[in-house]
């Protein structure tokens, strides 16, 4: 009987191929941006052969990233739509950071949850416009203003993605333990299903059933 | 440490507009020229390039009483002490000489652009053919061998002048007092003082392409001011967090799986 199974597959091989082309090329461009900005770390641009390399690479890595992101809202962006009873869920910050009784059951996602994916589709589609532009723009047709804010902008909301996506490590590793292989093995176990996706498991067994 | 803190006068009063300055320009730095159009002007090319560093702007304004005059215009780096391109450089290609003034290693530039959108005088130029930008750096090695820059050797007038910074401050608050009127000095109450500093004959809002108020862009001090540092601050504050959240919470716990489901 399916109800009884020990292990629940909760990611199919596409999102995790997404997740992960996502995540290396959001990464690549994170530590290149970084040697592209801060001079005391040019060991980066050292390992990777100058600035100019340096700068190709995150091009290159910033389109691999664009076109990632939009795979990921036309996968998720169904996921990840919230409704009223997330709400609740965020007055009480999940149960992470103090006791709380009748959370909310969750679908497949909660709302911390959703919140980091629309943070990353609103960031992410800030710093893949501003980036094509400063890739792209002639100063000849271009205004210097559009520029400048773009300049400003892919810094800007990079600040905002990077303190974000620690927190996602954190929750996804170690502060959330048996969650990791969700985008690894795609499996977790069942009694982790209950805690974190309720409603979700309920309809996939009585589907199942 | 600098040396000797060079600023170059160019005094507008003197200038006929003979583009000495701009061919001299040209012949020193090796800079080729472009093919050009007559658009009814002198002006000649029509904007700065990255082949043209300097350019005289030939301006017809028609002034309180009605006459019209002719005001000429040598455009070009204004060699900021703070300097928004140097500032928004990320290889450090641009930066700042021992003599005050701006250079551009062109060997370190990679051709971002960053510079091109700073610069509150909209001077650096884009190359595409060998992505790199190019600007006037007031002729460094001249100035390091003991010559005067190309174009103030080449001027006839004496509207380019070259020396120690406080005596050509000095001069150009004179040239203003004898001229009188609308003439002022431009360059030293902004951007922590230029190095190329104009005896203006008319007020700065009466020539075309120069700000009256010119500053290192806002965007481009929230950006590396704030936003280049609070990068790291906030990851490193995140993180921090997430320890904390670690040790006094603990890992968030399942629950148990009672007997017989729900």
């Amino acid at each position: 009987m399916s109800s009884h199974e020990a292990v629940v597959r909760i990611t199919d091989a596409e999102e995790r191929i997404v997740h992960w082309v996502l995540a290396a090329s959001c990464l690549f461009c994170l530590f290149t941006g970084l040697g592209l900005q801060f001079q005391a770390w040019d060991f980066i641009p050292i390992i990777l052969g100058g600035y100019y390399a340096t700068k190709l690479m995150h091009i290159y890595s910033g389109i691999v990233f664009a076109g990632m992101l939009l795979y990921a809202l036309y996968i998720w962006k169904k996921d990840c739509t919230f409704e009223e009873a997330d709400l609740q869920w965020v007055l009480k910050a999940g149960g992470y950071l103090w006791p709380v009784k009748d959370l909310p059951p969750v679908y497949k996602y909660n709302a911390g949850q959703k919140a980091f994916f629309w943070i990353l589709i609103v960031c992410g589609a800030i710093i893949v416009v501003s980036g094509f532009v400063m890739w792209l723009w002639n100063p000849l047709s271009v205004p210097a203003i559009i520029a400048r804010l773009s300049y400003m902008a892919h810094a800007g909301a990079v600040v905002l993605l990077v303190a974000f996506i620690v927190v996602h490590i954190y929750l996804g590793t170690i502060g959330n333990p048996g969650t990791a292989s969700a985008m690894f093995s795609g499996e977790v176990t069942r009694s982790w299903c209950k805690t974190h996706c309720p409603r979700w498991l309920e309809d996939r067994e009585k589907k199942e059933a | 440490m600098k040396t000797h803190e060079y600023v170059k006068l160019i005094d507008l009063s003197r200038c006929t507009a003979c583009r000495g300055c701009q061919v001299a320009c040209k012949q020193w730095n090796e800079m080729p020229a472009s093919k050009t159009r007559q658009h009814g002007t002198y002006q000649n090319p029509q904007d700065l390039e990255w082949n043209t560093w300097t350019l005289i702007r030939f301006q017809e304004h028609v002034d309180k009483e009605g006459t019209l005059r002719w005001l000429f215009r040598k455009d070009g780096c204004m060699h900021c002490t703070d300097a928004a391109c140097v500032k928004s450089c990320p290889t450090g290609a641009l930066h700042y000489t021992e003599l005050g003034t701006v250079s551009l290693n062109q060997d370190a530039c990679i051709g971002c652009k960053a510079c091109v959108a700073a610069c509150p005088f909209d001077i650096p130029r884009y190359n595409e053919a060998n992505e790199k930008v190019y600007k006037c750096d007031l002729c460094y090695t001249r100035l390091m061998a003991g010559e005067k820059p190309a174009c103030v050797l080449s001027c006839p007038t004496g509207a380019l002048t070259i020396g120690e910074k406080d005596a050509m401050i000095k001069k150009a608050y004179d040239r203003v007092k004898e001229l009188g009127g609308d003439a002022n000095v431009y360059g030293d109450k902004f951007v922590k003082s230029t190095h190329v500093i104009y005896v203006l004959t008319e007020k700065p809002e009466v020539y075309d392409e120069l700000p009256t108020n010119p500053s290192v862009p806002f965007s481009v001090i929230l950006w590396k001011n704030l936003f280049k540092p609070f990068t790291l601050i906030g990851l490193g504050a995140v993180a921090g967090m997430a320890g904390l959240h670690y040790l006094i919470k603990g890992p968030h716990k399942i629950h148990e799986e009672k007997e017989g489901g729900q």
